[in-house]
């Protein structure tokens, strides 16, 4: 059954699917968040043009929120509305709505804020410079063994950095809010990956004035990558408080040059590694990691991104002695935010990057040098959590070989004596860590609700989301497979919080891996404990059993125990394993990185919809190359990108071929695929730019400039 | 202002502002919803149509602009023959992941399966270079279309 086609293509084909752009209610209005326009400021005074009919209108200020004004969030740090003060550009000030889109367009340039200017940081290397700059958090994970450096050891350090990342999901975020007063419920619609984040973000801001919140996505929901997951908040809380004012229904769809600007982003990092090396063995004795990400002017869920990146950092590497410290940074920005690979990409873009530079004293291939040190079974990391299997090991030389990295090696050491274009390639290597982070999965406890009809359709009840990655179409398969029904009749229904169980966020590569698994795993048992060979014909011949309706809870592995003090013990239950093996033609006139060809080799365990699989594994990989490449937010000199003019990301002109390979895919579990094909990338195009010129770049994204500017600097 | 064309070969009138957007009057006026606004100024191709049977970015462009022109959006295109193979060839990849960016696609694509159509990848990419996604990596498109051009070969 597998690689059945997706439930829901034909409507986003021929244009039938509605995203949330596409609904509308009787009497809506439409909303609009005005934001600070400065970096850092004392908001004085608000003044609204006058030629308007001022009674049309429905503005919400923070002083008109009846519950919290703090959007819930793992650090309860950010507000809803901002209050006297605006602590960076983009923040949100006021909510305005009117039933003419036009004329509240109109409204809103009329509007005048007259701001004291603050100080302000917002340049990222000034943010992630200054020591003194962090919000107080501190994570380290002490590995240090209190062995002496050996005299010889070869020590190098040397500092990384990677940029913002703006998830550019294509549809935009948006909410629409419909309040009723005489049930004083509140219905949201919207584009989102955690509708419980939102219900719960809309009870915060309303309080005990409403008595129930009930959310529910849109049909389509048009990309999110994590952009998705926390910044739906602040729009449902805005546009529910629109709405309860106005006791109509609002919607809030933000144009794109909003959008980019005051919505998550990926933390820029700076990343600080210090190793030392055998020179006899070319084995690494000792890393030193100095993990530090810019939060923004919020913490919000920063820590949890902290976690994840430390937990990353070192690399699939066996070394004795590590001690890593992470720390969160301080700007004048939007908070950053999640976004496919969540710290990981930017501690994957460090370390290899830094293994290549070792590799390069070594004198030994960044081939040889990486399966020298590799996490091999029976290792462990540095939370002391054991390997059990040798996968990244299998991922390594099956990408090897696949590319024939070892004759191009050659190759192109050959040809690049005698042009003046070089030709590379480069490697990176890798894991991902499945689901929430250490005792996470532990306490979302997350239920599922099945419920089998007369007519034997079966409705799977969950609340992740399908944004694209295809996990309804998958969730469904795993369940009709296991129990033995046709995938017709088996049907994910749209999330909304009254009918769907909180079975978790969609977020951490956790939908097929904790979810799909659990659906299995009831089917299975279900079909043990009543005992028959299709469900459809024992439905017909008892049909006063249904219809029936069926829970189950996921229940962590006992064994799973994670110190969140020492970060010691099993930080993911189970680990994806990847690597990524890139070849670039560097054009030396235009200082161009063309992009040939990327080969990438993934055990994610079980694949149950091929096909899905590699259309995910495809996105990611291109994603993970415009972060290498292209893709940034500010610059310094030109300021904060506005749209999708400036901000550069792959087109159809700029892909390379991309080769997805997945291995060990008769294992019985499904492990995280969404974002591990995210992490490699990048770094694999550094260290395929080494090779063609022998030059490293130790700063992201290595973009004609940058290129220019390193090449320049090393004459 | 009254502004006569002929949306999906049936002729319409509509009395609206000359400078409202082409895309909007598509989506809010005639509820033809299948074009999307993703960037609103060109760049991204979600909201292709074809006017005389050209594919332009209906966010860019005015009411004006349609005067007595023929506009072919995505579910118009969806009924036609060549529309119906692109949608099956579309869906036996799974290529469509979020599918925001598809409807623009399949203008597109339609655009180069009418006007072209050689099984030619990298005329395929050069024709869909005005679209852009976020979710798929592309390679699944290509090969989506590629598959619908042979076939439309062969019929
Ligand atoms: S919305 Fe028209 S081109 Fe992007
Ligand atoms: S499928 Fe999501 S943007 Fe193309």
């Amino acid at each position: 059954m597998s690689s059945v086609r997706k439930i829901d293509a034909i409507g986003k084909l021929d244009g039938s699917r509605q995203f949330l752009d596409d609904y509308s209610y009787p009497d809506m209005l439409h909303g609009y968040i005005y934001y600070s326009q400065k970096d850092h400021a004392i908001i004085k005074s608000i003044s609204f043009p006058k030629n308007f009919d001022f009674s049309q209108f429905v503005i919400v200020f923070a002083k008109d929120i009846p519950g919290k004004n703090i959007v819930p969030e793992p650090e309860q740090d950010q507000l809803f509305l901002a209050v006297y003060e605006a602590t960076y550009y983009g923040q949100p000030i006021m909510g305005i709505a009117h039933k003419d889109k036009n004329i509240l367009q109109q409204f809103v340039k009329g509007i005048k804020v007259e701001y004291d200017e603050l100080k302000a940081t917002t340049d990222i290397k000034e943010c992630l410079e200054n020591e003194k700059n962090h919000f107080g958090r501190e994570l380290t994970i002490d590995h240090h063994q209190e062995s002496e450096i050996a005299p010889d050891w070869i020590r190098q350090k040397h500092v990384y950095y990677t940029p913002h990342q703006e998830q550019a999901y294509l549809e935009p975020q948006g909410m629409i809010a419909k309040y009723d007063p005489e049930t004083k419920s509140m219905f949201i619609k919207g584009t989102c990956q955690c509708p419980y984040f939102v219900k719960d973000a809309v009870e915060t801001i309303l309080g005990k004035t409403v008595q129930e919140v009930v959310v529910e996505t849109s049909e389509g929901i048009g990309g999110a990558f994590g952009g998705k997951e926390d910044f739906p908040n602040v729009i449902a809380g805005i546009t529910a408080l629109l709405s309860f004012k106005s006791g109509k229904a609002v919607k809030i769809v933000l144009d794109r040059s909003d959008d980019i600007q005051i919505t998550t982003k990926r933390h820029p990092a700076r990343i600080e590694i210090e190793t030392f090396t055998d020179p006899e063995t070319k084995e690494i004795k000792k890393l030193d990691i100095d993990y530090r990400l810019d939060a923004g002017a919020f913490q919000t869920l920063s820590p949890v991104v902290l976690s994840r990146g430390v937990l990353h950092s070192y690399g699939g590497y066996n070394i004795p002695d590590v001690f890593v410290q992470g720390r969160l940074m301080h700007s004048n920005t939007p908070p950053n935010g999640a976004f496919r690979g969540f710290g990981a990409p930017q501690a994957f873009s460090a370390i290899e990057a830094h293994i290549d530079r070792i590799a390069h004293k070594m004198n030994q291939d960044p081939y040889q040098f990486r399966k020298n040190n590799l996490l091999r079974k029976g290792d462990e990391f540095p939370t002391t959590q054991k390997i059990t299997e040798d996968h990244l090991f299998d991922c390594l030389e099956r990408a090897v070989e696949i590319s024939s990295y070892q004759d191009k090696l050659k190759d192109f050491a050959f040809w690049n004596k005698k042009h003046d274009n070089k030709k590379g390639i480069g490697i990176a290597i890798g894991y991902h860590g499945g689901g929430y982070t250490g005792n996470g999965e532990k306490i979302l406890n997350s239920e599922i609700k099945i419920v089998i009809e007369k007519d034997a359709t079966v409705k799977i009840y969950v609340i992740n989301t399908d944004m694209g990655q295809g996990a309804h179409t998958t969730l469904a398969q795993m369940f009709a497979e296991a129990i033995g029904h046709p995938f017709s009749k088996t049907i994910v229904q749209i999330p909304n919080t009254k009918k769907s169980p909180d079975s978790g966020p969609t977020v951490a590569s956790r939908t097929i891996y904790i979810i799909g698994n659990l659906l299995k795993k009831t089917a299975l048992a279900l079909k043990k404990e009543i005992g028959f060979s299709s469900l459809e014909k024992y439905v017909k011949e008892n049909p006063a059993e249904f219809p029936k309706e069926i829970h189950n809870h996921f229940k962590q592995d006992p064994m799973v125990i994670f110190d969140e003090e020492t970060y010691q013990g099993i930080a993911y239950k189970d680990y994806s394993w990847g690597v990524c093996i890139t070849e670039i033609f560097f054009h030396a006139e235009t200082y161009q990185i063309e992009l040939i060809k990327s080969w990438n080799v993934f055990d994610v365990g079980r694949v149950v919809n091929e096909k899905i699989a590699v259309g995910q594994a495809e996105g990611g990989i291109l994603q993970g190359l415009g972060y290498g490449t292209t893709e940034f937010f500010y610059k310094p000199g030109f300021g904060r990108m506005h749209g999708f003019t400036d901000y550069a990301m792959p087109t159809t002109l700029d892909l390379p071929e991309m080769i997805v390979e997945f291995i060990h895919t008769d294992e019985t579990l499904a492990k995280g695929l969404g974002e591990i094909p995210m992490n490699f990338p990048a770094a694999s195009v550094r260290n395929a730019f080494h090779n063609a010129t022998g030059i490293f770049i130790d700063e992201y994204p290595l973009t004609p400039e940058n290129v220019f500017k390193n090449l320049k600097s090393t004459d | 202002m009254k502004i006569n064309m002929k949306i999906n070969n049936k002729p319409v009138t509509i009395d609206v502002d000359p400078m409202k957007r082409l895309l909007d009057i598509l989506r809010e006026d005639l509820h033809l919803t299948g074009a999307k606004e993703s960037c609103g100024e060109g760049e991204c191709g979600s909201c292709t149509i074809l006017l005389d049977g050209n594919p332009v970015t209906s966010c860019i462009l005015n009411a004006i602009h349609a005067e007595n022109r023929e506009i072919l959006t995505v579910e118009g295109i969806a009924q036609t023959k060549a529309g119906k193979l692109l949608i099956d060839c579309f869906d036996e990849t799974n290529a469509v992941q979020c599918g925001f960016c598809f409807p623009g696609f399949m203008v597109s694509s339609y655009h180069y399966l009418m006007y072209d159509g050689e099984p030619n990848l990298d005329k395929i990419k050069h024709a869909l270079a005005g679209n852009i996604c976020r979710c798929t990596g592309y390679q699944k498109i290509f090969r989506s279309l590629y598959l619908a051009c042979e076939r439309w070969q062969k019929r």
